[in-house]
C-alpha cells in the first residue's frame, strides 16, 4: 500500500473531512403527503425521490430509503439542525441527530470519478449520475451515502463515524497515483 | 549471445534500442517491442522448458496466451511469480526469468527418466499406483507428489507490489483488437455509445501485428479510436471470465513491463466490467495434430511461425516443413520465405487444394495424402518423418522447423460461459459460438469468420448492432480493407495419426492420444470424466490448442462423432491470472476496515492492548510497565470491586426506536413488557429468534412517550437492526414505527463501583443522583462540562454502576472529566478483560452463553417470558426439545482448591469425576475471580441448578487437564443484587 501521506506530485484530487450537522428524517406511517407538504412549506422544496439528493445552498437532502433522508448542513450549535426539523415536521416524521454518527468526506478533482470506481460499482459517468444524484451503495466495503455535488467532478461520502478513519485510509491509497491534498476539516 | 536468428529487417521492434535481459543466468539481448518468446528465438535458444510428468524438451509452440509449454518463473525474490508464458512477457531491460520443473539445469534434468518409466505412468497412474496401503498415504505418497506436482515455484515472502480493483460500465465492451475487434470499436463509438476495447497484448491490432500490408489501416482505426472521448483502450489486459448479467472480468497488466511499478502505480488491476452489449471478437486459436513427438523443439503451429516471422522479424528455424490440413495454413509459407527460411516441403493430408497448388506453382514440394508419423532429433527437430498412402516406407525431409496446423478453433471460451451452447461447425471442423442468451456476439475468427477483410466487415456489423442493442444510432462509415483473392476455409478434419510413439493431446499435462483411449477402455467415456481422469484441458492453457483434439480422440474410441462428444464446459478463468489481483487492495492491514471507538486516541496513549472484536478495535487492558500475565487485569477488576472503574463500552450496538407504535413493536420483539415502562427508566430485554433459541439481550430505555433507545451486544449489533427491519417490512408492516442506528453518534462509557455516585456527583450537573431520586434502572439527562450527557444506570459487573452517554466529539472530554473528577476515589480505566472478568463474577450470559444454540430457560431467564401476549420465537420455543428437563442449564463452577496453576478452561467438559468420559455438559466462560480468588466460570450442565453444591469434574482431555469444580448459582456476586441498588 501507497504512504498515504506522500501522494505523487501534481494534485488531481483533494479530500476534505466536512465538519456536518447531519439528521436522519423517517416520515411516519400514512404521512407522506403531509411531510411533502410540510417540507414544502418550511424548506421550499419537498423530499427528494429516490436516487436523488436536494442540494439547497449549504442544505443537503439525500434520500436514503423508502420514506427516509439525511439532511445536512455545516455545523453550529450542537442539536440545532435537529430541533429544527422536529420543530418544522412534528407529527410527521421520526427526527433523529446523528451530527456524530456520520463522517463525511468531501472528494474533488478530475481523478474523482476514476478513484472511486476502485471502489464503488455505481455508474458515475456524466450520462448516468450528476449533480444531484445519490446511491445508498458500498463505497471500499464500507456503508456509504454518495452525493454528487457538482460537475467537477465533488463528490460527497458520508459513512458512520467510527469507521471514517478507514474508509480515509483507503480513499488516501487509492487516490495516491494521482496526487491529492487532504484538508483536516473545512 | 546474439541474436543470430533475428532477420536483418522488418518486425515490429524498435531496432534503434538494446534491451538487455536474463533468462536463467545467462544474459541476452532483445529488442523493445520483442516479447521474452520472441527475444530468446531471435538468440537460438529453443529448448525452454521441461513437460510437466515426463520432463521431457520443449520449446515454443505458439506466439499467444495459449502457450502450453514454454512457462517460465518472471523476476525474483518476492517479485517471483511462477507459471507465466514467455508469450506473454513484455520485453523489458533488466528482465529476469527462470525456466522451471527441470533440475539441476534445463540441459540435464533427472526427472527425465521418468520418460524411460513412461509405460508405467499412464492415465490415472496416482489413484491407481498410491491406494495401498492406506498408511503410506500421509508418509510417503503425498510427499512425493507434492514434490514432483505443480511447475514453477511461487515467492516465498510477501509480494511488496500493489493491486487493486476497478469497476468499469460501458455500453459496448469489445474483446479483442483484431481487424473485427477495431471494427467493431469504432461502429460503436462513432454511434456515441461509451464503448472499452479490451486486448490482452501489449500492441493492439491482433493478427493485423502480422500483416504489414494492412498496417496503415489499423494506425488509421487507432487514430481514430484515441480521438473518440467515451471510448477507452484496455491494451495488456485479459478479459477472462463472462458472468450473469453481462458482467465481465478482465486483468490489465499495468507494470508487468516494468522491473518495478513506479511511485503509486499498481502492479496489476482487476476489473470488473458491466457492458450492456458486448462483442466478441476473440479470435480463433490453431490447434495441433496428434502424430508422435510433436511435442519436440522446433515443431510449433504453423500460425506461430507466421507470427515470430512477421511481427518480430525471428527465424523460427532454418529449414521448414509445413503439415496442414487447411489452405489457411499456406500463409506460413510466404513469411517463412519472405524471412530466408528454406522450405523443405508442404505435408497435407489431402489430395490437392488450391493453396497446394499455388505452393507447387511457387516451386515448393508438396506431398499429398501425406502424413508426419514422427521426427528425427534428440532434443530439437532435426528431421521430418513423412508416410505417404502411397508409400508404405516413411521418407525423412531434412528440417529443424515443423509447422503445424489442424486447422483453427474460434476462441468461444467467453461466449460459452454466457451459457451460449457452442455449435457445430462443419466446414471448420470446429465448434462456433451458440445463439447468444446474454446481450453479447461475436465476430470475425471468433465465429470462423477468416481473413482481414471479411473479419473486419463483421466487426462493423457486430459493433453497429450492439451500439443499436444499446440504444444508438450508428453514425458515419468508415473503410474496412478491401478483400483480396478468398482463401478455402475449409478443413479436412485430421486429428491424429496412427503410429508408434508418444502423440501428445495436451503438451503442458504430457495428456496423449493413447491416455485417452485408456480413459475410455477404463471406462471415463464422457468428455468430463476422461478431462478429470487424464488431466487433459485442465492446466493453465486450458486445452486451447489441444482440447477439441482430445475430444476427437475419445469420440474415435466411442464410435461417435466429434460434436457428439462435445468439449469440456469452459469456466473462468480464460487466461490464468494472479492471487495478488483477485485479493486487490484488502491485503496486510486493509484485509478488513477497522472501527475504532471515540475514545481510541485516548486508549492509545494509556498504553491500552487492543483486541479485534469483528471490525472494532478495543482496548483489553492498560498496562503498566512491571505488570505481567493477569496482573493488569486483576488491578483493574478489583479497583472496580473495591472503588471505581470506568470503561469504554461506546461498541454497545444502540438503535433509536420512535413512533406511536414503538412499545407495541418492542413487546413482540422482546419476550418481557415495553409498554408498561415508565418513562426515564430503563429494562432488561430479552429477544428470541423466530425458533424460539436466544437472539440477543441488552438493555432498552423509554426517554418519551413514543420514543425509546435500545442498546444490543457489541456482536449482534448488526443482526439486531436487520431482524427489526425484517419484521417491520414483512411482518407487522402496518406498525407506526421508525428506527434506525445511532451506535456511532453516542459514545458510552461504564462508571462502576462503590463510589461511582461519588465520582459522577463531582462532574455532571443537572442531574439529582441520590439514590431515592436516580435509583437503579433510572434514565435522565444531564451534563458535564458543555457536554450534554445521558445517565442509565444499569450495570453489567454487579456494582453500583452507571454508563454515561454523550455525542460522540465530546467523548474526550466527558472522559477525562469522569477521572479528573475519580481521582479522589482512586478511578481506574478498565478494559474488556476486567469486564469480561466482572460479568462471570455476577453471572450475566454474554456471547459463550448466547451461541445460537440456547434457549431463555437454558439460560435461567425463563422469567422473562411473558405470559400473556405475542411474540417472536414464542411458539417455537415451546418445542418438547427446548423444554426437555434434561437439557443443559446455565450454572456456576468453582474450582475447589485456590491454585491457579490449576486453570479452567472454556470449552472443558463437565464429568461426574476424575477419569469419566461422560459428559454432563461444558464450560462456557472462565476467570480468576477478584472477588474469591480462586478459578471460577459459567457452565451449561445437564441437570442444572439441581445440582448445586455437588463436586464435579472440569476435564479438558487436549492438555490433560481435570479440575475439582463445585456447582453453584451463576451469581458468583452479590446474587441478591444489593449492590447495584446501594
Amino acid at each position: 500500500m501507497s504512504k498515504p501521506d506522500q501522494p505523487a506530485a501534481g494534485a488531481r484530487i483533494s479530500i476534505v473531512e466536512r465538519r456536518l450537522a447531519l439528521a436522519e428524517v423517517s416520515v411516519r406511517r400514512g404521512k407522506e403527503a403531509a411531510l411533502a407538504a410540510a417540507a414544502r412549506n418550511a424548506f421550499g422544496a419537498e423530499p427528494p425521490e429516490p436516487g436523488h439528493a436536494l442540494l439547497q445552498g449549504a442544505v443537503t437532502t439525500v434520500w436514503i430509503r423508502p420514506g427516509g433522508w439525511l439532511i445536512t448542513e455545516p455545523q453550529t450549535t450542537e442539536g440545532a439542525l435537529a430541533s429544527r426539523l422536529e420543530r418544522a415536521l412534528s407529527g410527521l416524521a421520526a427526527i433523529v441527530d446523528q451530527s456524530h454518527g456520520k463522517a463525511c468526506l468531501r472528494i474533488a478533482g478530475s481523478a474523482a470519478r476514476e478513484m472511486l470506481a476502485k471502489g464503488c460499482r455505481v455508474d458515475l459517468h456524466p450520462r448516468a449520475f450528476g449533480p444531484g444524484r445519490a446511491a445508498v451503495t458500498p463505497v471500499a466495503h464500507i456503508h456509504a451515502v454518495l452525493v454528487q455535488i457538482d460537475a467537477a467532478p465533488t463528490f460527497d461520502v458520508i459513512a458512520g463515524s467510527t469507521l471514517a478513519e478507514s474508509l480515509y485510509d483507503w480513499l488516501a491509497a487509492s487516490a495516491a497515483e494521482y496526487g491529492f491534498r487532504r484538508i483536516r476539516s473545512e | 549471445m546474439s541474436e543470430t536468428w533475428r532477420a536483418p529487417a522488418g518486425g515490429r521492434i524498435d531496432r534503434s534500442r538494446t534491451v538487455s535481459f536474463s533468462f536463467d543466468g545467462r544474459t541476452y539481448r532483445g529488442h523493445p517491442g520483442d516479447t521474452l518468446a520472441s527475444a530468446l528465438m531471435a538468440n537460438g535458444q529453443r529448448l525452454l522448458g521441461r513437460s510437466f510428468k515426463y520432463h521431457r524438451p520443449r520449446g515454443l509452440y505458439t506466439a499467444g496466451p495459449e502457450e502450453p509449454n514454454a512457462l517460465v518463473e518472471l523476476r525474483s525474490g518476492a517479485r517471483r511469480e511462477p507459471n507465466v508464458p514467455a508469450t506473454m512477457i513484455e520485453l523489458f531491460d533488466g528482465l529476469d526469468a527462470r525456466s522451471q520443473n527441470r533440475w539441476p539445469s534445463l540441459g540435464l534434468d533427472i526427472g527425465a527418466v521418468n520418460g524411460l518409466v513412461a509405460r508405467f505412468l499412464p492415465a490415472g497412474f496416482y489413484y491407481k499406483t498410491f491406494m495401498w496401503p492406506p498408511t503410506f498415504w500421509e508418509k510417503v505418497y503425498e510427499p512425493i507428489i507434492r514434490r514432483a506436482a505443480g511447475l514453477g515455484r511461487p515467492a516465498a515472502s510477501p509480494d511488496p507490489d500493489h493491486y487493486e480493483h476497478m469497476h468499469a460500465h460501458c455500453d459496448v465492451l469489445v474483446v479483442g483488437s483484431g481487424p473485427a475487434g477495431l471494427a467493431a470499436t469504432r461502429a460503436a463509438g462513432a454511434s456515441g455509445a461509451r464503448a472499452i476495447l479490451a486486448d490482452h497484448d501489449f500492441e493492439l491490432g491482433g493478427g493485423l501485428l502480422a500483416e504489414p500490408a494492412h498496417e496503415a489501416w489499423r494506425a488509421a482505426m487507432l487514430g481514430a479510436l484515441a480521438a473518440m472521448p467515451e471510448v477507452r483502450l484496455l491494451p495488456r489486459t485479459s478479459v477472462f471470465g463472462y458472468y450473469e448479467g453481462n458482467v465481465l472480468g478482465a486483468l490489465e497488466r499495468v507494470s508487468d513491463h516494468l522491473p518495478m511499478p513506479p511511485a503509486h502505480a499498481v502492479r496489476q488491476r482487476y476489473w470488473v466490467i458491466r457492458a450492456r452489449e458486448v462483442v466478441l471478437a476473440t479470435g480463433a486459436y490453431e490447434r495441433l495434430i496428434a502424430f508422435p513427438e510433436n511435442d519436440q523443439p522446433g515443431v510449433m503451429l504453423a500460425s506461430a511461425a507466421l507470427t515470430y516471422a512477421r511481427r518480430f522479424a525471428v527465424r523460427p528455424g532454418s529449414r521448414a516443413v509445413l503439415y496442414a490440413n487447411n489452405d489457411m495454413a499456406y500463409a506460413t509459407l510466404a513469411a517463412l520465405r519472405e524471412a530466408g527460411i528454406g522450405i523443405a516441403g508442404v505435408v497435407d493430408p489431402r489430395t490437392t487444394s488450391p493453396a497446394a497448388e499455388a505452393a507447387r506453382r511457387a516451386g515448393i514440394d508438396v506431398l499429398a495424402r501425406a502424413e508426419v508419423v514422427g521426427v528425427t532429433g534428440a532434443r530439437a527437430v532435426e528431421g521430418v518423418r513423412v508416410r505417404r498412402a502411397d508409400a508404405p516406407q516413411p521418407v525423412t525431409l531434412d528440417a529443424d522447423l515443423l509447422c503445424v496446423s489442424g486447422g483453427h478453433n474460434p476462441a468461444v471460451q467467453l461466449a460459452s460461459m454466457t451459457r451460449a451452447r457452442p455449435t457445430w461447425d462443419e466446414a471448420l471442423a470446429a465448434f462456433v459460438p451458440g445463439i447468444p442468451v446474454q446481450n453479447e456476439r461475436s465476430a470475425g475468427a471468433a465465429r470462423g469468420v477468416f481473413g482481414i477483410a471479411a473479419a473486419a466487415a463483421d466487426g462493423l456489423r457486430a459493433g453497429s448492432e450492439a451500439a443499436a442493442r444499446a440504444g444508438f444510432k450508428a453514425a458515419a462509415a468508415f473503410a474496412v480493407p478491401e478483400a483480396g483473392p478468398g482463401t478455402e476455409t475449409r478443413v479436412h478434419p485430421l486429428w491424429q495419426v496412427r503410429a508408434p510413439g508418444k502423440a501428445f493431446v495436451d503438451l503442458q499435462h504430457d495428456a496423449t492420444a493413447d491416455d485417452i483411449r485408456l480413459a475410455h477402455w477404463e471406462g471415463y467415456a464422457h468428455v468430463e470424466h476422461a478431462k478429470r481422469y487424464t488431466t487433459h484441458a485442465m492446466a493453465t492453457d486450458q486445452g486451447k490448442i489441444g482440447g477439441l483434439v482430445g475430444a476427437a480422440v475419445l469420440a474415435e474410441a466411442r464410435g461417435e462423432a466429434v460434436e457428439k462428444v462435445g468439449l469440456p464446459t469452459f469456466r473462468p478463468y480464460v487466461h490464468g491470472i494472479t492471487w495478488g489481483a483477485i485479493a486487490g487492495r484488502e491485503v496486510g492491514r486493509h484485509f478488513k476496515h477497522v472501527r475504532r471507538t471515540p475514545l481510541h486516541p485516548w486508549h492509545e496513549q494509556a498504553g491500552a492492548v487492543f483486541l479485534e472484536t469483528g471490525l472494532w478495535l478495543r482496548p483489553l487492558y492498560y498496562t503498566k510497565s512491571a505488570e505481567t500475565g493477569w496482573e493488569p487485569i486483576l488491578r483493574e477488576a478489583r479497583a472496580v470491586r473495591e472503588r471505581v472503574g470506568l470503561c469504554d463500552v461506546s461498541t454497545l450496538g444502540k438503535i433509536d426506536v420512535q413512533g406511536p407504535d414503538a412499545a407495541a413493536f418492542l413487546d413482540r420483539l422482546y419476550t418481557n413488557t415495553f409498554s408498561m415502562l415508565p418513562v426515564g427508566r430503563a429494562r432488561y430485554g430479552l429477544m428470541l429468534r423466530e425458533d424460539g433459541i436466544v437472539l440477543d439481550d441488552g438493555t432498552t430505555s423509554r426517554i418519551g412517550p413514543e420514543r425509546f433507545l435500545m442498546t444490543t451486544t457489541t456482536a449482534r449489533a448488526a443482526d439486531v437492526l436487520e431482524h427489526m427491519e425484517k419484521c417491520h417490512q414483512t411482518v407487522w408492516p402496518e406498525l407506526d414505527v421508525q428506527f434506525c442506528s445511532v451506535t456511532d453518534h453516542w459514545a458510552q462509557m461504564s462508571v462502576a463501583g462503590p463510589k461511582a455516585r461519588a465520582v459522577l456527583a463531582g462532574c455532571v450537573t443537572g442531574l439529582d443522583l441520590a439514590n431515592a431520586a436516580f435509583p437503579f434502572m433510572a434514565v435522565g439527562e444531564g451534563a458535564i462540562g458543555t457536554a450534554p450527557v445521558r445517565l442509565y444506570r444499569v450495570s453489567f459487573s454487579g456494582e453500583l454502576a452507571y454508563e454515561v452517554a454523550t455525542p460522540a466529539r465530546f467523548a474526550g472530554d466527558v472522559w477525562s472529566a469522569i477521572l479528573e473528577a475519580g481521582k479522589p476515589h482512586g478511578i481506574v480505566p478498565y478494559g474488556l478483560e476486567a469486564l469480561g472478568l466482572l460479568r462471570i463474577e455476577k453471572g450475566h450470559v454474554a456471547g459463550p452463553e448466547l451461541n445460537g444454540q440456547t434457549t431463555a430457560r437454558d439460560l435461567g431467564l425463563e422469567k422473562m417470558l411473558k405470559r400473556r401476549g405475542d411474540y417472536i420465537g414464542r411458539v417455537l420455543a415451546e418445542r418438547p426439545g427446548l423444554n426437555d428437563p434434561d437439557r443443559p442449564r446455565l450454572v456456576g463452577i468453582r474450582a475447589l482448591s485456590g491454585d491457579f496453576e490449576r486453570r479452567l478452561r472454556g470449552g472443558a467438559h463437565i464429568v461426574a469425576r476424575a477419569g469419566a468420559t461422560e459428559s454432563l455438559g461444558w464450560v462456557t466462560s472462565v476467570t480468576r475471580s477478584v472477588e474469591l480468588d480462586r478459578w471460577i466460570g459459567l457452565a451449561m450442565v445437564r441437570g442444572g441448578a439441581a445440582r448445586a453444591g455437588e463436586r464435579l469434574v472440569a476435564s479438558y482431555p487436549l492438555e490433560g487437564e481435570e479440575v475439582e469444580v463445585e456447582i453453584t448459582s451463576p451469581h458468583h456476586v452479590d446474587p441478591e443484587n444489593a449492590r447495584v441498588k446501594a
